[in-house]
């Protein structure tokens, strides 16, 4: 008896039949996709939710977004295929009730086919489909920045998320890349990606201080990506960031990381739990882990709630014990 | 060989997943070859719980996939959906099961559910308002009554492997569907086509005699899905469902290749019941613990009340008798006041026992129903022997006792023959 809550779509599902048979599971960039894919589209998107439901009381807004031109080299790829273990890993080991997860591509808007891709908040594994999707720039890179500013905009002018609206809690934003964002959101970009029409161009410290009222923000860095050990980058994150820019030696431990940051947040485990778990499960990533959270773990100063509005009848911003 | 049929006595939800996880793992039946599926389709949810806390509601996989190497069969008996066969591959992938399109076989006669089957199905019992039956909306009941009245035009999972068939019975069932019920929200033919060619490219679709080779090859447990009392000549008419969920299709099966299995009785410790119908012993002042029952849009919601001993010797005597009983939820039992209704009564009278009707006869059950719908149960003082009682209802010992959801939470009761040879596997008991 039950629900039927298996079914599906017929696109998704001949896509999984086909990922299963050894097609790409990145079907739609190796497809020969030349555009972003309509459904992770940014232009003309009013907003993306994040709600709280009956099945899913205590909504968490999660954002994963990375960085999928060359210069990140078999990066995207690696997280592609490492991604879809993220939610599973955050309700098995009960980090999070209800997370809703969206994923999401960073290119260059002064060059690439795909600047920006925006997935949907989802709490069970559709948001994989979303992952599936994102296309991939191939070449680029070089000149040391994307457009990171647009997805910060995007993300503090153009999500609504119950876990903050209602509840006061930020949600966890996770930019993953290795270069710098450009000094300030371009109304021409704006326009053209997105359809807002700013009336001028907006200042980068402006939408960081208003991504972070919202989004508890996080930059991983992976080790061996292309611009290892020059400091310019890591320096910029730093300056913005703060303590939340990690760097990551394996990408393969990625999942675990964002895991544990959440876990940590959440006050769900202290960064010993944490690792302990990631060994039950079988992970091998602990060290890794262990290392890039070192100083998060260690002094978890930044945990910031923010009050929540006067006139709503829920709990208001308190932390959970 | 040494086969094992699992049936749900009740009205499903007995815990037939937890047992057959457990029949699989290293405690119970190992090693395992093949789940197989003897009776309805996509629409079953049988939960499983792991010790490490994974956890996965089974629809057409069996639910011995946990364990590693265990196949799942998916018999002629069984309505397929290939489109969900997808999302619970895909859900299995994400706690830990990468394999299971791999370790999956399907009989090419089994017929397919498809999207027109189900929005049909949805129409119908929007259609019927309040007097809905409590069907899932998978369409499993559409797809089989419509192979009853066109049984050579019925898409069959085999013809996924042949386009051009597969597009011809496709087309003509939206097409009589859409002449009796108007137009129905389904996606284009063309790209349901594709989807279910990239399926038969993937699993392997199978002749009849493939099962009888693996019964040959190694023990199979054959995993009923939903429950006795809504079998669709046994249950209480109109409040049944389109699939027999007796012994019989598995006992068919099993025949057909030579071999003979043990007859395992799943029951909980108290009723519980999906949606409208007969629930004489229903209480809805009983607050028990249910993780993965919720309500269904399409079920309405998941009721819960004392042990019937008369409906569950009904179950046992209409299937043909059980062998061996699992008796499961014991945890629950042992932390709540649960009674034991072994009398009703009924227009004035005191029942003891529901006696089966005729084979197929629909007009019996349907009296059944209005009888059942009037009688109020009679339960027993507190203290009653529990395990005496459920072993007399159904003739047939306990042999295994769940206290938990997990595989660690089964043990094997006094009287089962293989006891001693695997007690220092299985966990402490509470």
């Amino acid at each position: 008896m039950g629900s039927g809550r298996w079914s599906t779509d017929v696109y998704t599902a001949a896509a999984r039949f086909r990922a299963a048979t050894g097609a790409s599971a990145f079907a739609y960039s190796d497809g020969g996709a030349r555009r972003v894919h309509p459904a992770l589209d940014p232009h003309g998107v009013d907003i993306r939710e994040s709600r709280d439901s009956a099945e899913h009381p205590q909504s968490l807004a999660i954002a994963v977004l990375f960085d999928v031109t060359g210069s990140m080299g078999s990066v995207p790829r690696t997280l592609q295929a490492k991604l879809p273990q993220l939610l599973g890993l955050l309700l098995r080991k009960g980090y999070a009730k209800d997370p809703q997860i969206l994923f999401g591509g960073i290119g260059d808007a002064t060059c690439d086919r795909a600047p920006l891709q925006i997935g949907q908040f989802e709490s069970d594994n559709r948001m994989d489909d979303d992952l599936s999707r994102i296309l991939l720039e191939g070449g680029g890179g070089g000149q040391k920045t994307e457009s990171y500013e647009l997805a910060m905009y995007f993300m503090t002018r153009h999500t609504s998320i119950d876990c903050h609206e209602k509840r006061g809690r930020r949600g966890y934003l996770f930019l993953i890349g290795d270069e710098m964002a450009y000094p300030r959101i371009k109304r021409a970009e704006a326009r053209r990606l997105i359809g807002d029409k700013l009336e001028a161009d907006i200042r980068l410290e402006h939408i960081t201080a208003a991504l972070k009222q919202k989004w508890d923000a996080y930059y991983i860095l992976p080790e061996g990506a292309y611009y290892q050990g020059d400091t310019e980058v890591l320096d910029f994150w730093h300056a913005r960031f703060g303590q939340n820019v990690i760097e990551l030696a394996d990408l393969d431990a990625v999942c675990e990381t964002i895991a544990l940051i959440i876990g940590l947040g959440e006050d769900a485990i202290s960064l010993d739990d944490g690792l302990a778990d990631l060994a039950d499960v079988g992970s091998v990533a602990g060290p890794v882990v262990s290392k890039a959270l070192a100083t998060i773990g260690a002094g978890r100063g930044e945990l910031i709630i923010s009050p929540a509005p006067a006139d709503l009848d829920g709990p208001s911003g308190n932390i959970r014990l | 060989m040494n086969h094992i049929i699992v049936v749900d006595l009740g009205y499903g939800d007995a815990g037939k997943g937890a047992v057959v996880d457990w029949l699989c793992s290293p405690f119970g039946n190992a090693p395992v070859h093949t789940v197989v599926r003897f009776n309805g389709g996509a629409q079953a949810a049988h939960n499983v719980l792991t010790p490490d806390g994974r956890h996965h509601a089974f629809a057409q996989f069996g639910s011995g996939s946990f364990t590693p190497g265990v196949r799942t069969h998916l018999s002629r008996f069984v309505v397929v959906d290939p489109l969900a066969l997808a999302a619970e591959a895909w859900h299995l992938a994400s706690v830990g099961i990468h394999d299971a399109l791999d370790r999956l076989t399907v009989d090419r006669d089994a017929l397919l559910a498809t999207p027109y089957h189900q929005a049909a199905n949805r129409a119908r019992e929007l259609a019927r308002g309040q007097n809905r039956h409590g069907s899932c909306g998978m369409g499993i009941g559409e797809t089989a009554s419509y192979a009853l009245c066109h049984p050579a035009d019925a898409p069959r999972a085999g013809d996924c492997a042949t386009p051009r068939t597969l597009t011809r019975k496709l087309a003509t069932l939206a097409e009589r569907l859409a002449d009796e019920l108007g137009p129905l929200d389904t996606p284009p033919l063309a790209d349901l086509c594709d989807a279910y060619r990239v399926f038969a490219a993937k699993v392997p679709l199978v002749d009849p005699d493939y099962l009888s080779r693996v019964l040959h090859a190694g023990p199979a447990v054959f995993e009923g899905a939903q429950g006795v009392l809504l079998d669709e000549w046994r249950g209480f008419h109109p409040y049944t469902t389109w699939s027999t969920t007796t012994f019989a299709n598995a006992e068919t099966l099993l025949a057909e290749a030579g071999a003979t299995a043990t007859r395992l009785g799943v029951i909980r410790c108290y009723m519980t019941r999906h949606g409208p119908g007969p629930f004489v012993t229903e209480d809805p002042t009983l607050e028990l613990p249910e993780q993965h029952n919720g309500r269904n849009r399409w079920q309405g919601p998941f009721r819960v009340g004392h042990f019937d001993a008369l409906a569950i010797r009904y179950a046992a005597e209409v299937t043909g008798g059980v062998d061996e009983v699992a008796l499961t939820h014991q945890d629950v039992a042992a932390r709540h006041e649960l009674r034991l209704c072994q009398a009703y009564q009924l227009d004035g009278q005191r029942v003891e026992r529901l006696e089966p009707g005729p084979a197929r006869d629909l007009q019996h059950q349907e009296q059944l129903t209005r009888r059942l719908l009037r009688a109020r149960p009679v339960y027993d003082a507190p203290g009653v022997d529990w395990q005496a009682v459920v072993e007399q209802t159904t003739g047939a010992p306990i042999t295994l006792a769940s206290h938990g959801p997990t595989a660690l939470d089964k043990f094997l009761s006094q009287h089962h023959p293989a006891r001693d040879h695997v007690t220092h596997m299985r966990g402490t008991p509470r």
